[in-house]
């Protein structure tokens, strides 16, 4: 079922773009309810991941729209807090990964976690794959400096 | 471009395992002779970890998340009758989506679902 496969992803992959768990759990249903309302027009033109990754992407961009113009963005940490001290570079990773931009933070996201070619994330981001091939750059630049 | 960058450029996806054949015959040939990008390939291969560990500790979709969805997509049940066994049974249900309410009869025999009825189902958007 869609909803198991995905639901978690979608959720997950939102909470990297939008970095507030309300806002990406806004986008995760709202994704899950347009997926369910449009799987019959779907055309397996592409991967069903790559199209609901897409969904799920216009989805929290347009949510922190309108809640950038509410003025209500609450910030919460995105890892859970964990007492052990162990978690100390799991810690350092995390914050590697929010200080990239939002624009870099997703691809590698999609790339690493997700496992996503860099034409699919070209086609989920409407974007040139070369782009993505040099936001990857730009980003493993700046992780592999801030975990150094 | 030079060799080395344009590997660079296709390593990250040579770790994750998503290049094409020819590509990866390309980056595993240059690999061999270059130990630049060897040393680039290990860097990214521990990105890539760490990255995996990280998301892997993102808090999970709460589950209340489901029944909402659920609801938008096939109503909230308001009525539900399910009588008989595995091997011959009647299931009646009824909801509220949208303003309508769908009413469902089904036959169930052997394990398998056979609509007999289905009365106010909208027509999906």
């Amino acid at each position: 079922m869609l909803y198991e496969r995905f639901a978690d992803r979608v959720f997950r992959y939102a909470l990297t773009l939008v970095r507030n768990r309300h806002l990406a759990e806004e986008a995760a249903q709202e994704t899950m309810i347009a997926v369910w309302k449009s799987a019959h027009r779907f055309a397996a033109r592409s991967k069903v991941s790559t199209w609901i990754f897409g969904i799920a992407r216009n989805k929290a961009f347009d949510l922190v729209r309108r809640e950038k113009r509410g003025e209500r963005m609450p910030d919460v940490p995105l890892v859970s807090p964990d007492p052990a001290p162990a978690l100390l570079k799991q810690e350092l990773v995390a914050g590697a990964m929010s200080e990239l931009p939002e624009s870099q933070r997703e691809v590698v996201f999609l790339a690493f976690y997700e496992g996503l070619s860099y034409g699919e994330i070209s086609r989920i981001l409407e974007i040139p794959e070369g782009t993505v091939k040099s936001r990857m750059f730009h980003a493993k630049r700046k992780m592999a400096e801030a975990l150094t | 471009m030079s060799d080395c960058d344009r590997v660079r450029e296709l390593i990250p996806w040579y770790a994750s395992g998503t290049l094409s054949v020819p590509e990866t015959q390309e980056v595993t040939v240059h690999l061999a002779d270059c130990g630049t990008c060897r040393k680039d390939l290990a860097e990214i291969l521990r990105l890539k970890g760490a990255v995996e560990n990280e998301a892997r500790c993102l808090p999970r979709l709460p589950e209340d998340v489901w029944k909402r969805v659920a609801a938008e997509a096939y109503g909230r049940p308001i009525a539900k009758l399910d009588i008989g066994s595995f091997l011959l049974g009647f299931a009646f249900s009824a909801s509220v989506r949208r303003g309508n309410v769908p009413v469902h009869g089904d036959l169930k025999l052997l394990g398998r679902k056979i609509r007999l009825f289905s009365v106010g189902q909208e027509e999906e958007a």
